[in-house]
């Protein structure tokens, strides 16, 4: 055994210690002392039960069905940058994060539902802010999918460039899901046996993708001579994004008891036995003789001058496992509309979100035992792999490096593209809401929808600025839970509930998110800016820096220089956009305090309080 | 899909583990599947209704003559069919 202190054991034990106080302590008494919920009250599950959208279900059937939307690979991929500025940092904030405002917001948005008869935040946004408030979070969600979409289509990319098992083991889940869904769905096969049979071919697949690896890239350097392999250069990353753009479009289209839901399904067991690996192999480093090898830190700059101060972007680069606003959409979504009672809403949306920080942590001990020359650059993206293999390779030893590889490289593209997939259907939906009709009503039409919505992405994606990317969707995804908490504590200050408690947390994010926000777009301007007083290889550099092969060199400075604006104008409006909704939102709550307060002098005066 | 917490018998300890952990089990992996799929038919009903109580609501979609002959089929799901369509929807609406 060797000394506790330097494996990362330690942190896991102080850190599920520390959220339990988070539950059992700060969340028992936020919830009778702030919400004060109530077993009696009717929720929206039982008033309008329809057996379709309304209908009470278990607990651990929602606590289980709300971690499972939001565990993705927010919590992998954040602290992967985070552990920029050091390990001590990016656990802090895990740990801080959570206990805080993470689970508070998850909690907070179902709670809020479930009071607004189950109605989710568009509706919400619209009593509090009136219809130019709507019109905003249209507006900001769309940019946001966008974002999202380009972010993991880069990452799917990297993932399948990076480990060339993996591709053709995603392509064999793929084609599991299809068969299991006409099994299940055409056939009408049992669905234990469908189950085994679709987890049979899932192994299938990851040995067949062992065995035949494909490159884009060349011949792989190690691994097994039958390998499938084309030589595109600097441009394959783009072509993997243009093959994951098949695979994306055919989701969004067919049917999705035909390719989406069953393949979900099946993407589910590796994804999650995946998650348990690893949680095991943390807790066993002791005796596993891992240790710590990341520096601890702080930096308060990232040490090697690309990511910017620890403040405010370590808070964007952790979102999902800290806190995440695509967890509000979640919670106010399906999860409130099936809440059998409302002390329920504690163990499901703070008991999973709290689930998730463990996630997030499983992924920061990844990581952490890792050595810092796999940081370099910020370009090992899939290197979560590695540390997945370091942690789990002493009790998984009868398995071999490439199929371990494999397996955990195939788990980080089926999180991402199970997701995408679902993205880019929202992203459909939300187009054809948009521009239903008036001048640009071809935009809503289903095919064009899906091809905005996947094209534009893979324009981002192929800049190679997947860091940017990621920095951007942070942004806007811990912008969105700014702007969740603020509808919660406008909800609070109505009904004169404590607001202290949600409002410190709400006012530190939308101030946070939005000086990353315009960090990152200043990032890009200043590139550009440079690049407008010359265009001399000192003053490309900017542009250059800013994007990844193939456009990185001085012959595509031009499309490098337009990346760089395209990613200002995303930037710009963004802020610009999240800065509206949030003037509206804290001006809601103020008008809420001055009605409560009026209310109460009116009470105390002798005449009716008010509804 | 799980039961009302009203519907559950009492069990012992082991047997509500048991209970707990097939219920996340199932939330994690079919909860969200058989929600979609509890909408997809939704929207069938409704496309069904619609097609047999059109003429009722002034869009005669199909002759009078075979909407009456469904109409006791359609009569028993017209009061959640109602409730659903009047239902306030939203973009948000549609994330899970």
């Amino acid at each position: 055994m060797v000394d506790i202190q330097s494996t990362p054991f330690l942190w896991v034990v102080v850190t599920i210690g520390l959220y339990a106080v988070a539950y059992w302590g700060y969340g028992k008494w936020i919830d009778r002392n702030v919400w004060r919920s109530n077993a009696k009250k009717a929720t929206p599950a039982h008033m309008y039960m329809d057996g379709v959208e309304y209908f009470p279900v278990s607990r651990y059937v929602l606590w289980g069905y709300q971690f499972k939307s939001v565990a993705a690979l927010g919590p992998i991929l954040g602290p992967f940058i985070g552990i920029t500025f050091g390990w001590i940092p990016a656990l802090l904030w895990i740990i801080g994060g959570n206990f805080f405002i993470g689970w508070l917001q998850d909690y907070g948005a179902m709670m809020l539902s479930v009071r607004k008869e189950g109605r989710s935040f568009g509706p919400i946004t619209y009593e509090f802010t009136g219809a130019s408030g709507r019109t905003n979070l249209l507006a900001f969600v769309l940019f946001y999918l966008i974002i999202i979409s380009a972010t993991f289509i880069a990452l799917i990319a990297a993932f399948w460039q990076a480990y060339p098992g993996t591709f053709l083991a995603t392509v064999g889940i793929f084609a599991a899901g299809v068969v299991c869904g006409q099994l299940l769905y055409r056939f009408k096969v049992n669905v234990f046996a469908v189950t085994a049979l679709g987890l049979l071919m899932v192994v299938g697949s990851i040995y067949l993708g062992v065995l035949v690896p494909v490159s884009l890239s060349g011949q792989p350097a190690t691994g097994p001579r039958v390998a499938l392999a084309v030589n595109l250069g600097a441009w394959s990353p783009a072509a993997w994004a243009a093959i994951c753009l098949v695979f994306l479009a055919l989701a969004a289209i067919l049917p999705t008891p035909t390719f989406v839901q069953p393949t979900n399904y099946l993407a589910f067991y590796p994804a999650y036995a995946a998650i348990i690996f690893i949680l095991v192999g943390a807790l066993v480093t002791p005796f596993t003789n891992i240790g710590v090898q990341m520096p601890a830190g702080p930096f308060l700059v990232d040490p090697q001058g690309i990511i910017g101060p620890i403040w405010p972007i370590l808070f964007v680069a952790i979102a999902c496992g800290a806190i995440s606003g695509w967890h509000s959409l979640v919670s106010s979504s399906s999860t409130s509309k099936q809440l059998d009672i409302e002390t329920d809403a504690l163990p499901v949306g703070g008991g999973a979100m709290l689930s998730e920080g463990l996630l997030a942590l499983a992924s920061l001990i990844a990581y952490m035992v890792l050595a810092p020359s796999f940081f370099v650059n910020h370009n090992n993206v899939a290197s979560w792999v590695q540390g997945a293999y370091v942690l789990t390779s002493p009790f998984l030893g009868g398995l071999t490096q490439p199929v371990l590889t494999t397996f955990f490289g195939l788990v980080l593209v089926i999180y991402a593209i199970t997701v995408q997939a679902l993205v880019t259907r929202f992203f459909r939906l939300v187009a054809s809401e948009t521009w239903s009709e008036g001048r640009f009503r071809a935009l809503g039409h289903k095919s064009v929808a899906t091809a905005v919505g996947l094209g534009v992405p893979w324009l981002f994606a192929i800049s190679g600025s997947w860091w940017a990317l990621w920095l951007y969707f942070g942004g806007a995804n811990q912008l969105l839970a700014g702007l969740a908490i603020m509808l919660i504590t406008i909800h609070l200050a109505r009904v004169r509930a404590p607001t202290k408690y949600s409002l410190i947390p709400g006012v530190f994010m939308v101030v946070t998110t939005l000086s990353a926000l315009l960090w990152e777009t200043w990032i890009f301007l200043w590139a550009v800016i440079l690049y407008t007083q010359g265009t001399t290889a000192a003053t490309a550099g900017g542009v250059l820096n800013n994007v990844r092969p193939p456009l990185n060199t001085q012959a595509n400075a031009l499309y490098a220089l337009i990346v760089n604006g395209v990613f200002v104008a995303v930037g710009a409006v963004l802020f610009i956009v999240g800065l509206s909704m949030a003037i509206k939102l804290f001006r809601s709550y103020a008008r809420s305090r001055a009605e409560a307060r009026a209310k109460v002098v009116a009470a105390a005066d002798g005449g009716k309080p008010g509804p | 899909m799980a039961e009302s917490k009203d519907d559950a018998a009492p069990k012992g300890r082991r047997g509500k583990m048991r209970d707990a952990a097939k219920g996340v089990l199932y939330g994690m992996a079919a909860h969200g599947h058989v929600t979609a799929a509890l909408r997809t038919r939704m929207y069938l009903e409704h496309l069904f209704m619609f097609i047999t109580l059109g003429d009722m609501l002034g869009v005669p979609v199909i002759p009078p003559y075979y909407s009456l002959k469904i109409l006791p089929y359609a009569v028993p799901n017209i009061k959640s069919w109602k409730q659903r369509v009047f239902r306030e929807r939203d973009f948000t609406d549609q994330v899970f």
